[in-house]
């Protein structure tokens, strides 16, 4: 058996322990020792967060237990996330964790659905969405196991309080093996011909050396973006927001299983709702607004009184060109950023974990596996891109300058493409690696109103009075198991409801 | 509303048109499109052969082809994989087998145990693990019914008399309601669009789409502008490919089995009444009447005097699709008929027209879709293919010594870095070979990967030379149980 490989962690937070933990949990401490230094100085962006349905992947990975884990998180259910106002003042649409309908005649329900509105007979496409009628309902309950049913079309996720959820990860890395450090790295030390990092310093003058490094600085990107100068791939031009207010509120308002976006004149407002607080935010762009006017937007815009102060968050959209380089890896905030308006920050730490445990290196890195992992995550950043992009380009909003700007921009090519094709005939591309899948693209360009103008021409063989009898049993079907939910207030009661300990802790 | 498309026209000859018409016809019959075919001259010969992989078996899904009629048709025989001889120098001779998934244990790739295991001296070839490899060796066909998850369940590809098996197609087309032309004079091109089709009497066939199937000679698609051809050639070597036949092999093998040679390589497979012969080389290299001595002298089969070569170009038009006129098949991607991939390009045409069917006649963006998955498909073929050449180990003939250099395709460079590194495939969109082929063929062709996944490190040594041998056993007695080829074609 070969020497475990020395990993150090620079940086804590949700990306460090993500890391650490997964590590050990995985691999085990007999083939990697891995060292964790943060600071307590230093915060962390951990707010309230919403996540995609892949992190059950990784906690099952770890062999997590969901209602524990969801317990000491305060975490709440997710079906998908609202949209209100974005595609046009007064307009609401859900992006489900599912699918909407199933295939009719051969062909991919939103063929048959574009087909049945030009024959005169509209349906919400919500309507068809099993995960967006339960959300609606403000009720959850397990996807079925009966691939069969209408439930089981549907997947889910959590909001959860992210340093909360960072905490109970460090319990775990620590009881497996993962030391940690406290203090802050003041220096890199590099070796002078190869390049490759040898060590770090901290500011009480201890020394951590080791095979690898896993830079998780955040937006500092103290290894890979300062010490190995890998440059930044900037996206503003198409992600104009580049900072954020974040404020808690005491739950209120409806207890929702899906987080809400709204869109406000310079950004969007997140609405989360954890079991004892509601976790709000406004992202916005500081070339259409300024602090002042976007923390009173926020303000104005709470259903509760504030429990602080609105706290500033800075960023720029992209990514490092590479996020391995050498004996170096950044996961998380130090490798690149993108807008939590689709929930992929902690998916995003999870890819790169998972892929890097499969390409885990030796001593010597291989550069085969770095270019690798770098292609695999270039592919999820410019796919995820891609997709916020739409969300802010196709609005037919005209009462502020961020939205023009959106909706005049040039886009990237693989986006033009994409819209091109779903406005002629409803065609949605797959492609193997990478968020997000039809369903996810469908509710957009739907819901940013994006009309088809045409469909499959094989969706004709299936009669029309046949196929509009198959819309509404399909229809009455997803209301009426819906309705068979329990509340999801009550699914989280009889589930993983928080100890008063875990509320007060946050 | 803008008009629909009503009227197909496709001109071509042999399986990818009559395919790609019977497909149309049975998809979008039923909606009123008709489908005419301008019927080229045959370029097949009574010695040709098509050498399908076990994906066919969805193009036949689409198309309503029954597999037992259609090999009672074709003199056709299932097949379990391909042997490789002479590629990799000494006895390096291997099997890719059409195994249907990836043996994993513990979600973790098989060859992954393999790789720790090797190094530390075993000796087990890496495609005696291969359920389809070892089937294939001892002359046998999973029965593919069963159990899915099963070891035994194995799909099979073919081998197809290809005159038969485009007259069947033919016949097929027009009894569901294809109709046929002969005479082809021109193609009449208005603003880089198909006009018209002009025949020998003077008559004219108009459509809303045209597709050509007329392989390489493109006689639609080569007279628009911005159809360029890129070559190629600087990967794949062979530009003749010679055809013949000798008497049929019994007890009848399981696979094909390619041999390189110094001027190419040439494959042999069985048919029920006949042995295929198909030949690529280089015609700097050889004569044809060489490439037949060489392959009578390796073989010791006597080839009849029918055989026939033509010349070969390997390469990908850069937009098969422009305007109202979509190519497929050879008229979109030329590839060498190694790895029975032919009519696997024609299948990814047929399925991306039909996903991709005009909306509306006039304008068509679908083409770009088109053209991507065509490209994309099409470039992991060939790297595929590539591989073969790239890892030879072959030294002293100059085609050989030349398909080691290391210049591109940049895709395959990072996949053979990525397997020589850990044993794990770089995979795109649109692969035709999925993981386990790969590694049968680079491990085949001895590129070792030089280190393992470390959750194999979590097994102890002597558990899992158990599961090995469980495995080697399961296998075995898997295989034992299955028909050969002759009896899965004659069942009692």
């Amino acid at each position: 058996m070969r020497k475990p490989l020395e990993i150090v962690i620079v940086g804590g937070g949700t990306a460090g322990w993500m890391a650490a933990a997964g590590l050990v949990g995985i691999l085990g401490s007999d083939s990697v020792r891995v060292r964790l230094v943060e600071s307590d100085e230093i915060g962390t962006v951990g707010v309230g967060e919403a996540t995609l349905p892949q992190m059950r992947k990784f906690n099952d990975a770890l062999g997590i237990v969901e209602a524990d884990m969801m317990r000491r998180t305060n975490a709440s259910f997710k079906l998908g996330i609202e949209f209100v106002d974005w595609g046009y003042q007064g307009s609401s649409y859900m992006h489900p964790f599912g699918a909407h309908g199933r295939p009719i005649g051969g062909v991919a329900f939103q063929h048959q659905w574009i087909r049945a509105g030009q024959n005169g007979h509209t349906f919400p496409i919500e309507d068809f969405s099993f995960a967006i009628t339960a959300a609606r309902l403000d009720r959850f309950d397990f996807p079925d196991e009966d691939p069969a049913s209408v439930r089981a079309t549907f997947d889910y996720a959590y909001h959860l309080d992210a340093s909360l959820y960072a905490r109970f990860l460090r319990s775990f890395a620590e009881t497996r093996g993962v030391f940690r450090s406290e203090g802050k790295v003041v220096d890199v030390a590099l070796d002078p011909e190869r390049g490759d990092v040898v060590s770090v310093r901290l500011e009480s003058g201890e020394i951590l050396s080791g095979d690898f490094f896993i830079d998780c600085s955040g937006f500092r990107s103290l290894l890979l973006g300062q010490a190995l100068e890998v440059p930044f791939d900037d996206w503003s031009k198409w992600l104009p927001c580049d900072s954020a207010f974040a404020v808690p509120t005491p739950r209120a308002g409806p207890f929702t299983p899906y987080t809400r976006s709204t869109a406000r004149d310079a950004g969007w407002q997140w609405r989360i709702p954890l079991q004892h607080r509601t976790g709000n935010g406004y992202v916005f762009s500081s070339g259409f607004t300024d602090n002042e006017r976007a923390a009173e937007t926020l303000l104005a815009n709470l259903e509760a009184p504030p429990l602080a102060d609105p706290r500033l968050l800075r960023f720029k959209a992209g990514r490092r060109t590479r996020s391995w380089d050498r004996n170096c890896l950044a996961i998380g905030l130090s490798s690149g950023f993108l807008e939590p308006l689709e929930s992929t920050s902690i998916y995003l730490i999870q890819v790169a974990i998972m892929n890097f445990i499969r390409l885990l290196p030796e001593a010597e890195v291989d550069p085969a596996l770095a270019g690798e992992f770098n292609r695999l995550m270039n592919v999820e950043y410019d796919r995820i891109r891609d997709f916020l992009i739409l969300h802010y380009h196709l609005n037919r909003r005209d009462d502020a300058e961020l939205w023009r700007y959106c909706r005049a921009m040039e886009v990237p090519d693989s986006l033009e493409r994409k819209m091109a094709l779903f406005r002629h005939r409803g065609f949605i591309e797959q492609y193997k690696d990478g968020l997000f899948s039809p369903p996810s693209w469908l509710s957009v360009f739907l819901g940013q109103g994006l009309a088809p103008l045409h469909y499959h021409p094989m969706a004709d063989a299936m009669p029309l009075p046949a196929l509009l009898g198959e819309m509404e049993m399909l229809r009455s079907n997803v209301r009426t198991e819906a309705m068979a939910l329990p509340s999801h207030a009550l699914a989280i009661e009889d589930y993983c409801a928080a100890s008063v300990a875990a509320g007060a802790a946050a | 509303m803008s008009k629909r498309v009503e009227r197909v026209v496709v001109v071509g000859r042999d399986a990818a048109a009559w395919l790609a018409a019977l497909a149309l016809r049975r998809a979008f019959g039923p909606v009123g499109v008709e489908v005419e075919v301008v019927e080229l001259p045959s370029l097949l010969h009574a010695v040709d052969v098509y050498a399908a992989l076990p994906s066919l078996a969805g193009l036949h899904r689409l198309v309503g082809l029954d597999e037992r009629e259609m090999l009672r048709a074709c003199a056709g025989v299932p097949v379990g994989g391909q042997r490789f001889t002479g590629w990799s120098g000494g006895d390096g001779a291997f099997v890719h087998g059409y195994d249907v998934q990836r043996l994993a244990i513990e979600d973790l790739d098989f060859l992954q145990y393999w790789i720790k295991a090797r190094g530390e001296g075993l000796r087990v070839p890496f495609e005696d693990f291969s359920p389809a490899a070892s089937a294939a060796k001892q002359g046998r066909i999973g029965r593919g019914d069963g159990d899915p998850s099963s070891l035994g369940a194995l799909q099979h590809g073919y081998h197809l008399d290809a005159r038969a098996y485009a007259a069947l197609a033919r016949r097929k087309a027009l009894s569901a309601g294809v109709r046929a032309r002969t005479e082809f004079a021109a193609a009449e091109f208005d603003a880089n669009s198909i006009a018209a089709i002009r025949l020998d009497d003077g008559s004219r066939i108009e459509a809303d789409l045209f597709v050509d199937a007329s392989g390489a000679e493109a006689v639609l698609i080569g007279g628009l502008a911005g159809s360029d051809f890129e070559s190629w050639g600087r990967w794949l070597p062979g530009d003749r490919i010679l055809a013949a036949s000798a008497p049929a092999l019994k007890p009848l093998p399981a696979f094909a089995q390619i041999s390189a040679v110094p001027a190419g390589w040439i494959g042999l497979h069985p048919l029920r009444d006949r042995t295929a012969l198909v030949a690529a080389f280089s015609s700097e290299q050889a004569t044809d009447a060489e490439m037949l001595e060489s392959a009578a002298r390796m073989t010791g089969l006597r080839f009849g005097g029918d055989a026939i070569a033509a010349p070969f170009a390997p390469g990908i038009r850069r937009s098969p699709w422009i305007g109202n006129c979509v190519a497929l098949g050879e008229a979109a991607v030329a590839l060498e008929p190694l790895d029975s991939v032919q009519l696997h390009l024609v299948h990814a045409g047929i399925s991306n027209l039909v996903a991709l069917f005009p909306a509306t006649a006039g304008e068509m963006p679908e083409s770009v879709a088109y053209a991507n998955a065509i490209a994309s498909h099409a470039r992991n073929v060939r790297d595929f293919q590539v591989a073969h050449y790239r890892l030879n180990r072959r030294t002293g003939e100059a085609l050989w010594d030349r398909a080691r250099e290391p210049e591109g395709p940049v895709s395959l460079a990072a996949r053979l870095d990525l397997f020589g590194a850990r044993g794990r495939v770089v995979l795109y969109d649109d692969e035709t070979f999925e993981e386990q082929s790969w590694a049968a063929i680079l491990i085949g062709h001895g590129l070792m990967p030089r280190s393992h996944d470390l959750k194999v490190d979590k097994v102890p040594p002597r558990e899992q030379m158990e599961r090995f041998q469980n495995l080697l056993r399961l296998i075995a007695g898997e295989v034992r149980a299955m028909p050969t080829a002759d009896q899965w074609l004659e069942p009692a």
